[in-house]
């Protein structure tokens, strides 16, 4: 009977946690039931009762010694091992770019960026100014001429990311505490590197994209692949997921680290267009029992249904193989 | 592409002044009226600084202690209210607060970005809330009273009476007395429907949130909240 549904329902629809459909059900019911409607005003009664009672709030002072307490107690603790790892890791790829000390103190500045200036005693003195960084034009990634020191500044983000047309020029513009400019082509190191920097860390999410975009350009490389998969996992904006995703398209077939991410962004995304591209991403490869499993389980349990209906498709044009 | 100036650090916790030695008053005994979706601010604000909290937490995970300190602003005082609701005990809660923070900086190596560190820190707090309530339970019999942070004693039942002296003496009895009876209430759960009515109830936080945050899935989020709610119903009504 539609009564007992609303009623196991009631709570979810003054707690705002129904679906809009059933919500809309809900309404209509209550409108026009009234032993229902009685059970609304009950249940809104005690959701207002636990409400109203002032609960114990942290106090300025209680707040203020947990701090304290915890800092105290920071000093005196290591963190995890994995920062170590980290640390080691940069130096790896010093070794093979062999631009050892100009790099190092860019990694150092890398680890140290992003903005966070405000709360490093080291940055306190820093003024801005505006500066131009040029690093030689060399396809072969060959050492820049003239690298400003930077050991006195830190990236604080990345300002404009462009392309210039018909070229393969790339033009960025970054801020430490002097703003910089970096020009040189894409298999330039320290613009790649700056790439991968923008892609990860920016706060705008147009300059984000933009990295995204002209790494999809750059040439084949582990650490760039990595930074596409992270793009499509964590970023938040999915025009950027979705450009990650055209930057992968290309090694879905041989990486199987790729085709887990590009099948992960189809089962999980948020964004119907990030799955839907995704869905396009592995059509050709349906005949891999992954795909086909996933593509299953979607067109029989998804809820949207256009993914349903697509997944469906795809299934049917495979003769099973099983 | 337009781009917004960088020069100036990302927003950060609302109370850090870098150089400064003083805090601004937190919000926390003004507020009289907790809405029905909780410490807005609190879930709201952990949010929209989800993209800073990202390179705040690479930067700790690369051992920068300063970043940890400002990732934890972001959410200390949602965590210490939880702590303080669920313990009942000014004491406790600073304990829960303090070894979830602690737990969080020793393992913040094997955070993924799996899930957003809200999510993550929250995790660990129910857990630990959810011992310490089980430890509660465990000792029934003692009387549900505890020392607060000024050495005075008080009931855990009280902690949900608002004891000030107002104007009307005989309200403010009513109101200890509704006060007295949710938390007596509140004790007929157990642990898990206290910990999922508490995040919805008390922090607004979607069912689905909540079943991230104890490893459950919505489903049993929403069943779990809709046991709670009439327990808590039934208790109610029976004391009038």
């Amino acid at each position: 009977m539609k009564c007992d549904w609303v009623r196991q329902n009631i709570v979810f629809y003054v707690y705002n946690e129904l679906e809009d459909d059933a919500r809309y059900e809900v309404e209509q019911h209550l409108a026009r039931c009234p032993e229902c409607a009685t059970e609304l005003k009950a249940t809104r009664k005690f959701h207002a009762t636990l409400s109203e009672m002032p609960v114990a709030e942290p106090t300025p002072n209680l707040l203020a010694a947990s701090r304290m307490r915890l800092q105290e107690a920071l000093e005196t603790t290591r963190p995890g091992a994995f920062w170590q790892r980290l640390i080691l890791e940069p130096a790896l790829w010093l070794r093979q770019i062999r631009m050892a000390p100009a790099l190092a103190a860019v990694i150092f500045i890398v680890g140290f960026g992003g903005g966070i200036g405000a709360t490093y005693n080291f940055l306190a003195s820093g003024r801005s100014d505006s500066g131009t960084l040029t690093s030689s034009i060399g396809s072969n990634g060959a050492n820049p001429a003239s690298v400003q020191p930077l050991e006195s500044s830190a990236i604080t983000g990345i300002r404009s990311v462009t392309q210039e047309p018909g070229s393969n020029q790339v033009n960025i513009k970054y801020d430490t505490v002097s703003t910089q400019e970096a020009q040189g082509s894409l298999n330039d190191q320290r613009i790649q590197q700056l790439l991968l920097f923008a892609a990860r860390n920016n706060y705008n999410s147009g300059v984000r994209m933009d990295s995204v975009d002209l790494l999809t350009q750059a040439p084949d490389d582990s650490r760039v692949r990595e930074a596409l998969m992270y793009a499509l996992q964590n970023d938040s904006n999915p025009g950027v997921r979705l450009k990650a995703l055209d930057g992968l398209s290309g090694f879905v077939r041989q990486d199987p680290q790729v085709r887990d991410g590009v099948l992960r962004a189809l089962i999980s995304d948020t964004n119907t267009g990030v799955r839907l591209q995704a869905l396009r991403l592995v059509e050709p490869m349906k005949a891999d029992s992954n795909v086909r499993s996933v593509l299953t389980r979607l067109g029989q349990t998804d809820q949207n249904p256009s993914i349903r209906s697509q997944a469906r498709a795809m299934l049917a044009q495979m003769p099973e193989m099983d | 592409m337009p781009a917004d100036s960088y020069a100036v650090a990302i927003p950060v916790g609302e109370n850090y002044r870098p150089s400064s030695g003083q805090r601004r008053a937190v919000q926390g005994s003004g507020n009289q009226n907790p809405t029905s979706y909780g410490n807005q601010r609190g879930s709201l604000a952990a949010q929209g600084n989800r993209i800073d909290d990202t390179s705040l937490i690479r930067e700790a995970q690369q051992g920068n202690r300063a970043a940890f300190e400002v990732l934890v602003r972001h959410y200390d005082q949602s965590v210490l209210r939880l702590a303080l609701h669920l313990t009942g005990s000014e004491s406790d809660a600073q304990d829960v607060y303090q070894e979830a923070f602690l737990k969080a900086y020793k393992n913040l190596g094997s955070f993924r970005f799996e899930c957003s560190f809200y999510t993550w820190i929250y995790r660990i707090v129910t857990n630990l809330c959810l011992d310490h309530l089980r430890k509660r339970n465990v000792r029934k019999e003692e009387a549900p009273v505890a020392i607060d942070s000024s050495g005075e004693e008080y009931s855990r039942l009280e902690q949900f009476a608002d004891i000030r002296s107002g104007a009307n003496p005989e309200r403010d009895l009513m109101r200890r007395e509704l006060g007295k009876k949710i938390g007596s209430a509140l004790t007929t759960l157990t642990p898990r429907e206290r910990m999922v009515f508490e995040l919805k109830h008390y922090h607004g936080l979607k069912l689905r949130t909540v079943g991230e945050m104890l490893n459950t899935t919505e489903e049993t989020a929403k069943n779990t909240l809709f046991r709670a709610t009439q327990k808590l119903r039934a208790a109610l009504a029976e004391m009038r």
